[in-house]
């Protein structure tokens, strides 16, 4: 294909931050417990169990909706799809057919330095199925295993337009979205925990502006593997196309370990999922003061705050970026401008040095020992000149080691203020004494001379002098002398 | 309205259903379902162009749960009631399709 | 003291009993444990009865010693609950093989509120399989017979309860009603089964067949003790998303005879048909002018839709069933295939050896009616007719208070008469089926007998007016004085069952 105008469209599920299950009384935070165990009759199906509405659940799924200008339909209609499968305990999934949540809406991202729009078609909010294994220790031969902690839990799927054109888009798109559900507080939006999972539809066409035949492709389990998979399955179909192949519309899932998309075995017909509105679930009409209090109580969303940090702090577009790509480490910086009211010095270092230490302990900032205040203490001494800004960054490694205090660590290796004017004088005087000869050449012109006897007295003081002060008592002296 | 449903049709239901019948069955089922649904062709009567369905009987606005979660004592019972349990796991028979979500 | 001295005792009379220590609860449950010995090896009306639990239970409320002013409202009172309602370490079969051996790890919340109120449990009644069926005639196990006539059936699928109550097995037991299967059951026994309005009661534990459909009811001998039971287990339930917000019903909220007296009672020409065995409508006709020379308003109403609901049903039921049936498929509780050589094969044997011929046959027609390029054409249609006969009711109780009809177009027919052609067995439900639809509350009483088969009369009223219901039909009860069945035995019939 000469030209190939690509079409792509993604849909993703995030589960929601909610302490109790979508439809009964159940906690949430399976991850890592016993299976079976955050379980009752109404998340296993018993026979005579009847679902109810986690009121917060739908609260985080209208305020996604929102977020994503969303026209956020009246009543909240439940809808059953039915099929067959063993994590599927009553054998239909309460979802959300004909009335989902939210309709027609959009949201901005940013890709390769552009800005794109892709239009949202819906988010509805259904129930997760529960968690199959097929290896155990003491799993017979030919089993299965299933758990049935996961089922229930709530779950918002955001289901775009086909308007996204490149595998790059669909990664920074998804990346933009994540970052949007974790701004607004509705989900953790952890691919490697499996809280946001994403499957995409790709087509390519020689006429632009045309779909093709679309191909689904799941199991992309990291921003990477959306990336590639879409690259790989692009390629494919190219492929296929100038081969004069038909592309064959079907569902493949992505193999990470040998970088291809292969057919899902087991689907020769779509299922007929046989929709119908859910009995046990009445409509609930969501309450206009309901609806407002999430209107006005909705976080600031990530381009917003951007947009924001460059008026109100009068940062950089490329700062702002940065400290926009992680919604704890926005929260870090202001909580840090809120005890020393320095919003660019601050930037500058939560975007170099915090940053470059989080990369190399492979940590988030939520997870660092660091905090604002501890970070605070640390940039005032180095505002006031009482440390170098070389020993500061030694510093702060060592309290993202540790967790330590500026303030212990530095007197714990003692390193102590040298701010003292007085001892400062008495260093230089001796420096100068030391070395007649570049006091000789300063007094005669030559500036070199001058960093040299800096140097000389920051050895002395073993760096732990401020360079400054160093120069500014040095050519006091120096000019007392000449 | 079709006149007949095939056994191929009912075929596929009973599939759906995630049933199984030999075709002797099979047959007997496409008589007794198309002697029902013959009834039903009545319901052509009746203009319903302008009338809504009613999905659910709901007289007001139906209760809520608090998102506090809140522990439940019996899954030892379930259990122990099971087919087959191994390590809390319930078994059954390797799953080898892979399937949504 | 003996069985038939109990025959015509309400709630009321049994308290006053404990209260004076006439009798104990272990003296009552051991009477009533000793009837169903007697009786139900030719009866049937049990699936499992639970004698040793029924008689502690006894001996543990006697030992709490309470005085007369905190006696439970339902002390000591032994009842019979169809197989169906879950209870807490009993066998819950619904009447199906799939479901043989499961022990419920919780109680209904009807169930919760009954033993709250200090009922004795006798056992878990027969019933035709998940609900679906008009004679018991498709239990998984076998069949009920009627008290009455042994030869016939006690109706369905709350069978197994009313016989029960019918043969003083009980004196009260709980069934469901999904199409009909509480009122029509009690037609053919002789005695009281009341249909809630749609949400009254909560279904928290009522193993679902159609969800915006079903509803558990009493079965009782007189008005009075489906009043008391109703009092107990009515009221919202927050398990229940489906069950209506309101407060328990009480016997406070009925209108006094003078205003019983200027009730509007309505007749439908739909309902009066020729189809209906003459036994049945010159009974009700007869009833009709009694009311009228009492001095009640008679009107004739319209009900236009009626002749279209029983299709609508047998759309939308089986569709509602055939998803709530999915679950069972072998993987967490009850039967499962033995030895399948894969996952499918697990589902598919032991869902169609698990389930019957009837369930099997409305499962595939609700998953039909539900399917891709059918869903139009049947399950929306069925709802649209749904409208209409709801709006056919609305209509109609703004003209009169209470609605009179049959409860049955038929007398208590034979074992295996309608077994030939499902459609037959349907239309045994014709009348009871537009009010379910609707959800409305309707009642059966025994307002005769022909040939010493009972006879029900059908009253409907508004929804949420089982005040008005409920008052009537005490009135009309005390003024017919039918007597509630009694039997001495099971008379010895051919083993064809």
């Amino acid at each position: 294909m000469e030209k190939c105008f690509i079409t792509i469209g993604l849909e993703v599920h995030c589960q929601l931050l909610t302490k109790a299950k979508l439809f009964c009384r159940c906690g949430t935070d399976y991850i890592g417990k016993q299976p079976n165990t955050l379980v009752c009759p109404v998340c296993m199906g018993l026979p005579g169990s009847l679902p109810v509405m986690n009121q917060h659940a739908m609260k985080l799924a209208v305020r996604t909706a929102i977020a994503l200008h969303c026209e956020v339909l009246p009543r909240v209609v439940f809808h059953r799809k039915n099929y067959f499968y063993p994590d599927l305990p009553k054998g239909y999934q309460i979802s959300q057919f004909d009335f989902p949540i939210g309709i027609h809406g959009y949201f901005e991202f940013f890709s390769q330095g552009e800005k794109k729009k892709v239009r949202i078609k819906r988010v509805h909010i259904e129930e997760d199925a529960g968690k199959l294994v097929h290896e155990g220790p003491n799993l017979p031969a030919s089993s299965s295993g299933v758990d049935f902690n996961r089922c229930g839990i709530p779950l918002v799927e955001i289901v775009t337009e086909p308007d996204l054109h490149s595998p790059e888009d669909a990664r920074d798109c998804l990346i933009a979205l994540r970052n949007i559900v974790r701004f607004i507080n509705v989900s953790d939006g952890n691919m490697e925990e499996g809280s946001l999972r994403c499957d995409a539809n790709i087509s390519i066409s020689p006429i632009d502006g045309q779909m093709g035949i679309k191909v689904e492709v799941k199991n992309m389990n990291s921003f990477r593997s959306v990336h590639r998979a879409l690259d790989y399955e692009l390629q494919r179909q190219q492929k296929c196309f100038n081969a004069q192949q038909t592309i064959i519309q079907e569902t493949r899932h992505w193999d990470e370990i040998h970088e291809v998309t292969v057919p899902s075995r087991g689907k020769e017909e779509a299922e007929d999922y046989r929709y119908f509105p859910d009995p046990d679930l009445l409509p609930y009409l969501i309450q206009t003061d309901i609806l407002e209090e999430i209107k006005t109580t909705l976080p600031e969303l990530p381009l917003e705050r951007k947009e924001r940090f460059m008026i109100e702090y009068e940062l950089t577009e490329p700062d702002a970026t940065v400290l926009v790509q992680d919604k704890a480490l926005a929260d870090f910086f202001e909580a840090c401008i809120k005890e020393l009211n320095k919003p660019k010095f601050i930037a500058n270092w939560v975007i170099t040095e915090v940053l470059k230490n989080l990369n190399t302990l492979g940590q988030n900032i939520g997870q660092s020992k660091i905090t604002p205040s501890s970070m605070v203490e640390l940039l005032k001494m180095i505002d006031k000149k009482e440390i170098s800004g070389t020993i500061a960054k030694s510093v702060l490694e060592e309290m993202f080691q540790t967790g330590a205090k500026a303030k212990d660590i530095i007197a714990k290796k003692g390193i102590s203020f040298i701010n003292n004017e007085k001892e400062l004088e008495k260093i230089v005087r001796q420096v100068i004494e030391q070395n007649p000869q570049s006091v000789a050449d300063f007094l005669s012109g030559k500036e070199k001379a001058l960093h040299f006897l800096i140097g000389q007295a920051m050895k002395v003081t073993r760096g732990q002098a401020s360079p400054e002060m160093v120069k500014n008592i040095l050519n006091k002296e120096l000019l007392a002398e000449g | 309205m079709p006149e007949t449903i095939s056994p191929s049709e009912i075929k596929k239901v009973v599939s759906l259903s995630k049933l199984a019948f030999s075709d002797t069955e099979i047959e007997k089922f496409s008589l007794e379902i198309n002697n029902i649904i013959t009834h039903f062709d009545k319901l052509n009567q009746l203009d319903l162009n302008n009338v809504s369905p009613t999905s659910h009987i709901s007289w007001r606005q139906p209760p809520t749960n608090p998102d506090e979660p809140h522990a439940w004592a019996g899954r030892e019972e379930v259990i122990s009631h099971a087919p087959a349990v191994v390590d809390g796991y319930f078994i059954v028979p390797k799953v080898v399709d892979k399937q949504e979500e | 003291m003996n069985i038939e001295s109990v025959k015509n005792f309400t709630i009321e009379d049994y308290i006053h009993g404990f209260q004076k220590k006439e009798f104990s609860p272990s003296e009552i449950t051991r009477l009533f444990l000793d009837r169903i010995q007697d009786l139900d090896p030719a009866l049937h009306a049990f699936l499992t009865i639970d004698e040793e639990g029924a008689l502690k239970r006894a001996k543990d409320l006697e030992d709490k010693k309470f005085s007369d002013a905190e006696l439970p409202p339902l002390y000591g009172i032994p009842i019979a609950i169809k197989d169906n309602i879950c209870i807490h370490g009993l066998q819950t079969t619904c009447g199906s093989r799939i479901l043989q051996n499961y022990v419920s790890p919780f109680d209904a919340t009807v169930i919760e509120k009954l033993k709250k109120a200090g009922v004795i449990i006798l056992g878990k009644t027969n019933m035709d399989e998940f609900a679906m069926g008009s004679s018991t005639e498709n239990s998984g196990f076998r069949p009920t017979r009627n008290p009455l006539d042994p030869e016939r059936v006690p109706g369905g699928s709350s069978g197994g309860s009313a016989a029960c109550v019918a043969a003083l097995e009980a004196p009260v037991a709980l069934g469901s009603d999904t199409g009909g299967s509480v009122r029509q059951p009690a037609a053919f026994c002789g005695i009281v089964g009341l249909r809630p309005t749609y949400g009254r009661i909560s279904r928290y534990g009522l193993v679902s067949f159609a969800s915006s459909l079903d509803q558990i009811g009493p079965l009782t001998r007189n008005v009075s003790d489906t009043i008391t039971l109703f009092e107990i287990m009515s009221g919202q339930d927050e398990r229940d998303s489906t069950c209506a917000p309101y407060p328990p019903f009480s016997k406070n909220d009925c209108p006094n005879e003078d205003d019983i007296k200027k009730m509007k009672i309505g007749i439908a020409e739909e309902y009066l048909t020729s189809g209906v065995d003459p036994a049945i409508s010159d009974k009700i006709k007869k009833i009709i002018e009694l009311l009228s020379e009492e001095g009640f308003e008679v009107i004739n109403v319209s009900l236009p839709h009626t002749d279209y609901a029983l299709e609508a049903y047998y759309i939308v039921a089986p569709a509602e069933a055939s998803s709530n049936l999915a679950r069972y498929d072998g993987v967490l509780y009850g039967y499962r295939y033995d030895h399948p050589i894969n996952l499918q094969e697990m589902y598919t044997q032991t869902r169609s050896f698990g389930f019957g011929k009837e369930v099997l046959r409305r499962i595939v027609l609700g998953t039909y009616c539900l399917s891709s390029g059918y869903y139009d054409e049947f399950y929306l249609k069925g709802m649209k007719v749904r409208t209409l006969v709801k709006n056919d009711f609305d209509q109609c109780f703004q003209q009169c208070d209470i609605l009179l009809t049959p409860v049955t177009p038929c007398l208590p027919f034979r074992f295996g008469e309608k077994s030939h052609d499902p459609y037959q067995m349907y239309l045994a439900d014709v009348f009871t089926i537009p009010s379910a639809m609707a959800g409305i509350p309707a009642i059966s009483i025994n307002c005769g007998y022909y040939d010493n088969l009972p006879i029900g009369l059908q009253i409907l009223s508004a929804p949420f007016q089982e005040a008005k219901l409920l008052a009537f039909s005490t009135y009309l009860e005390k003024r017919l004085l039918v007597p509630a069945p009694f039997i001495e035995t099971i008379a010895d019939r051919k083993e064809s069952l």
